[in-house]
């Protein structure tokens, strides 16, 4: 054999070797609560900041005590997070990895809302469905927000806000508050399922309360010339300007407007995009820009949440999307008690339907901004209020009454 | 249709032509990659972004113009780097392995730029951002006359390089002819891989004019600027240095004029088509290149 | 065990996409069009069960066929083009593909909702598998029956005049068309059965997934199309199999507890791999290993 060969062998053998190694044994009793979403790539931040709220509640918890599970033990939380890499196939691959091991019976995730679809779809859709070959293992997730998904299976519950809900207090708050503002134009990454779909939502929400729907700009993910679009704006020259995208492109089109010199009267975002990363790329461009969210650090629950978070690893904050995977340790630590899980190799599937029960029982959560409806379709009812980008920082513009 | 249509109809082109000044700036490095070495480097655009974002490291101690020179020395390192990672070691009649290769080197530069900025888009420095010269009812942007002024610099500047120096020569005489030009004593490996460091220092300046453009910097624009590059290369008429400019500036007009006329949706669509009528009707390309080994 | 079967599903349908880019770039041309076959393959298969109730058997001999005959009518004009000028066509080629369907809207009223693509929000609902209650064994045994069957297919053709004429045209073609081959037969056809195998793929990548989107089938997915052949080696059908295995298997897999570094060493094992193998992992045919001869 060559050298490379053998090199290239020796890899082989060694990776084949990990990758069916067991886990180590744990000295004191362990809960683990897995997760999966996206954490490289693009947009592995909101993995990764997934990651770190899940381990920072997990922490607190275990502070207190830790979970009681249904034999009467107490036992540590533990989380372990799987990458998808926002892409169907690996979304599918790692659901089944986590179901197929003894101590999951429930998971967190998925982060990108292009993986929660298919993820969803192999999910039995009714339960006790037989001739249903489809996966039975709930799933809560915390940030894949396109609007509808929980119905297509009853295994599956999220905790996002309704983007319909927060939309409509919006444009009602501003026609109440600016009644000055007349008509509307709006701008939508038109490729990805999520901004067009919540664009739709927007469009709509401003017609109902009375703008006057001029018309709207359209480009793709991964645009890099705006100059037609803002033009089409320029021209347009609407009162209240809503840019439906994520940041990369909002601060190319925030950009392309500050060039073309124009200013609409107000300018609103994608709740997505109401993140550190816009203002990393665009704080002086984004002032002003005012988005629905359903999380910002106004209560003392939030702020600890937050600075539990930065204590874990300072390199990650608080936003939204993490906030989620956070109140969903916490609520599935009261899931958890309250259905009695064992938490043993030989109760799985059954600690997996009791979990799903409890979930799809539950009429309300405890959120960081304050209690969180349930909906019939498995949704969250979340309370929201409106932030502003002023000095490269969000502030709390409005908080509308829930 | 009103004057205000055919205003913006044509605003959009010149808009458009302008921003293809950063295709051509690509498509000129593809071009003179393939023409030297007659082998693809996928992994061109990725490395040119790449460059901008290293020269992002001395954005906070020098000034904005010194920042894109900074990016194109990166440029000219990272196409050293591919160059010996990518085509050096590897046999030379084996064309899909340093095609695969330089897939693997896009693929992994991308990750990396994703690792270490944690997918957040960075602010880049732009040269002359506010600068809106006034044609009559035109507005032509400051920063993409100054990418385009620069574009047609380093085309004449190539190709002084390439017609009057030894280095120039020695290229020349290495693309057509390695065999013979090893025999009259030129180093084939020293050739390549100064045509990649030129090649790079172009790559890190389009990356650098391409970031100046929109303001921010992402990973995102890989692939685009990687497909767009390819089509300007192909149109252009491989290993054309001056094919390339004059496809990068139709491609991005044309790019324009489709979206304006037709909305995002179906835009690249059209983009696409053009290529194909080009291939169809003049498949050397607009410069077909001087008779080489082809 | 769920998992592993899982596994051994996408490992199928790569294998499939790699062998229908084993089949182009065995005469010689590198196509990045294998993606776009592999998304008219989705479209139509998950079109025809979920919209229309079609049997699978069905919708996947359709999605291979339409394939199939989109490839043949994009094997015409390809025959005037060679090397990266291949390259960019099919790059666009595949490119139109997914705008296409970027734009498709055509949904349909079943007793399960509206169904069917919408746009760029995409096409879900292709509940064939879940819904009939095919269990992951099932699924496994079909993809793989498909594989092998598609494997002996290429095989008997490799070794069949087809495939004389395919590796003459593949080695030189000047020499070829001086030996009286019809160029455009050898070429065209090696298109077309890598079409249909595509487009066979795409159908049953759409049932695995129950929702495709057009950001599915980007250059992406076609780059890594041509990566398997290319990294298995391209004279050996098994070389296709074992490169699916590594990469979706060990390296996308089995890294998993490298965390975020799977990811960055993706892309470098690709150029490590390349620099140690450039001609692939296996340099022979599976059948002359074992001591056959090629037949000329």
């Amino acid at each position: 054999m060559t050298r490379g060969q053998q090199l290239v062998g020796a890899t082989l053998a060694a990776t084949i070797a990990l990758t069916f190694s067991s886990a180590a044994f744990a000295q004191e009793k362990t809960f683990k609560i897995y997760g999966f979403g996206a954490k490289s790539g693009v947009v592995g931040i909101f993995g990764q900041q997934s990651e770190v709220a899940m381990q920072a509640a997990a922490a607190m918890i275990n502070k207190t005590g830790g979970v009681t599970l249904g034999d009467g033990s107490k036992a540590k939380l533990v989380v372990e997070y799987l990458d998808d890499r926002c892409t169907a196939e690996e979304g599918i691959n790692a659901l089944r990895r986590i179901a197929a091991q003894n101590d999951a019976v429930v998971a967190i995730g998925p982060t990108c809302s292009n993986v929660a679809e298919p993820v969803f779809g192999v999910l039995q859709k009714k339960v006790g469905d037989a001739s249903d070959s489809g996966l039975q293992f709930p799933l809560y997730t915390d940030v894949a927000a396109k609007g509808g998904l929980a119905a297509m299976s009853q295994w599956a519950f999220r905790n996002v806000p309704s983007e319909a809900n927060m939309y409509k207090s919006i444009f009602e708050w501003v026609k109440s508050t600016r009644p000055d503002l007349q008509s509307f134009w709006g701008g939508v990454e038109k490729d990805f399922a999520h901004s067009n779909a919540t664009f739709n939502v927007i469009k709509t929400q401003a017609g109902n309360t009375g703008l006057q729907v001029l018309g709207q700009s359209e480009w793709l993910l991964n645009d890099i010339n705006f100059s037609n679009q803002v033009r089409e704006m320029k021209r347009a020259n609407a009162d209240l300007v809503a840019i439906s995208a994520h940041p990369f492109t909002t601060c190319g089109v925030l950009k392309e407007m500050a060039r073309q010199n124009v200013k609409p009267k107000m300018l609103i975002g994608l709740t997505s995009s109401s993140s550190m990363e816009t203002l990393q790329g665009c704080a002086a461009q984004a002032e002003g820009l005012i988005i629905p969210t359903s999380f910002a650090p106004v209560t003392d629950e939030a702020r600890n949440a937050a600075a539990a978070v930065q204590a874990l690893n300072p390199k990650y904050n608080m936003d939204l999307h993490n906030a989620a995977a956070f109140e969903n340790i916490f609520t599935l630590k009261e899931l958890i008690e309250k259905q009695k899980i064992m938490g043993r190799p030989d109760t799985v599937q059954a600690d997996r339907q009791k979990m799903r029960d409890g979930l799809a029982a539950m009429k309300q959560t405890t959120g960081l901004l304050g209690k969180v409806g349930r909906t019939d379709d498995r949704e969250a009812i979340k309370p929201f209020l409106f932030v502003q980008a002023k000095g490269g920082n969000w502030t709390v513009a409005h908080t509308p009454a829930q | 249709m009103d004057f205000l249509y055919f205003l913006d109809l044509s605003q959009s082109i010149i808009d458009g032509v302008l921003f293809g000044a950063i295709y051509s700036l690509i498509g000129i490095g593809f071009t003179l990659i393939f023409g030297v070495m007659h082998k693809i480097n996928l992994s061109y655009a990725a490395a040119s972004i790449g460059a901008a974002y290293l020269s992002l490291l001395v954005v906070s101690a020098v000034p904005a113009p010194l920042v894109y020179v900074a990016a194109a020395m990166m440029g000219g390192l990272l196409g050293w780097l591919v160059y010996l990672i990518c085509f050096r070691f590897l046999p030379l009649d084996n064309p899909l392995a340093s095609l695969m290769s330089t897939v693997g080197m896009l693929l992994a530069i991308e990750e990396l730029i994703s690792h270490v900025t944690r997918g957040m888009p960075l602010n880049f420095p732009a040269l002359f951002a506010s600068t809106n010269i006034e044609l009559g009812p035109y507005f032509i942007r400051g920063d993409l006359l100054f990418v385009f002024v620069l574009g047609c610099i380093a085309m004449v500047a190539l190709m002084q390089l390439l017609k009057r120096t030894r280095l120039g020569l020695a290229t020349r005489a290495v693309a057509q002819q390695p065999v013979a030009a090893q025999l009259c004593g030129m180093s084939v490996n020293a050739t390549n891989a100064s045509t990649f460091v030129i090649a790079g220092l172009l790559g890190g300046t389009a990356g650098a004019m391409a970031g100046a453009a929109i303001g921010v910097l992402s990973p995102l624009m890989t692939l685009p600027l990687t497909v767009k590059g390819l089509v300007v290369t192909v149109i252009g008429g491989l290993g054309s240095i001056p094919g390339a400019i004059v496809a990068g500036l139709i491609v991005g007009g044309v790019e324009n004029l489709f979206q304006f006329l037709r909305g995002v949706s179906e835009r690249d669509i059209y983009v696409m088509l053009m290529l194909f009528v080009f291939l169809v009707f003049r498949p050397g390309g607009l410069f077909a290149a001087p008779g080489g080994r082809d | 065990m769920d998992f592993y079967l899982g596994l051994a599903q996408v490992i199928g349908i790569h294998t499939l996409l790699g062998l229908s880019a084993w089949c182009v770039l065995h005469t010689g041309q590198v196509s990045i069009a294998q993606g776009g076959f592999f998304a008219i393959g989705a479209y139509v298969a998950g079109m025809l069960t979920s919209m229309w109730g079609w049997p699978l058997g069905l919708a996947l001999l359709a999605g291979a066929i339409l394939s199939g005959i989109v490839a043949v009518a994009v094997g015409f004009p390809a025959l005037r083009i060679k090397g990266l000028m291949l390259v960019v066509a099919t790059t666009a080629f595949a490119e139109i593909v997914r705008l296409v369907f970027f734009n498709l809207t055509w949904r349909v009223q079943t007793p399960a909702g509206l169904v069917g693509p919408d746009g760029s929000l995409g096409f879900g609902g292709i509940r064939y598998f879940p819904g009939n209650g095919w269990s992951m064994l099932e699924i496994s045994f079909l993809i793989w029956f498909l594989v092998a069957f598609v494997m002996l297919f290429l095989g008997w053709l490799d070794r069949s005049r087809v495939g004389t004429l395919w590796r003459a045209v593949g080695e030189d073609e000047l020499a070829a068309q001086s030996a009286g081959i019809n160029l455009t037969a050898a070429k065209v056809s090696a298109f077309g059965v890598g079409g249909c195998i595509a487009g066979l793929a795409g159908g049953v990548f759409a049932h695995y997934a129950t929702h495709i989107e057009h950001n599915n089938f980007g250059i992406l997915l076609a780059t890594f199309a041509i990566a398997y052949p290319i990294i298995g080696g391209l004279s050996s059908l098994a070389g296709t199999l074992l490169a699916v295995i590594f990469i979706q298997g060990i390296l996308l897999e089995g890294l998993r507890f490298l965390g975020d570094w799977r990811s960055l060493l993706f892309g470098a094992l690709i150029v490590v791999v390349m620099l140690v193998r450039p001609s692939g992992f296996l340099r022979r045919s599976l059948g002359e290993s074992f001591g056959r001869t090629k037949h000329a």
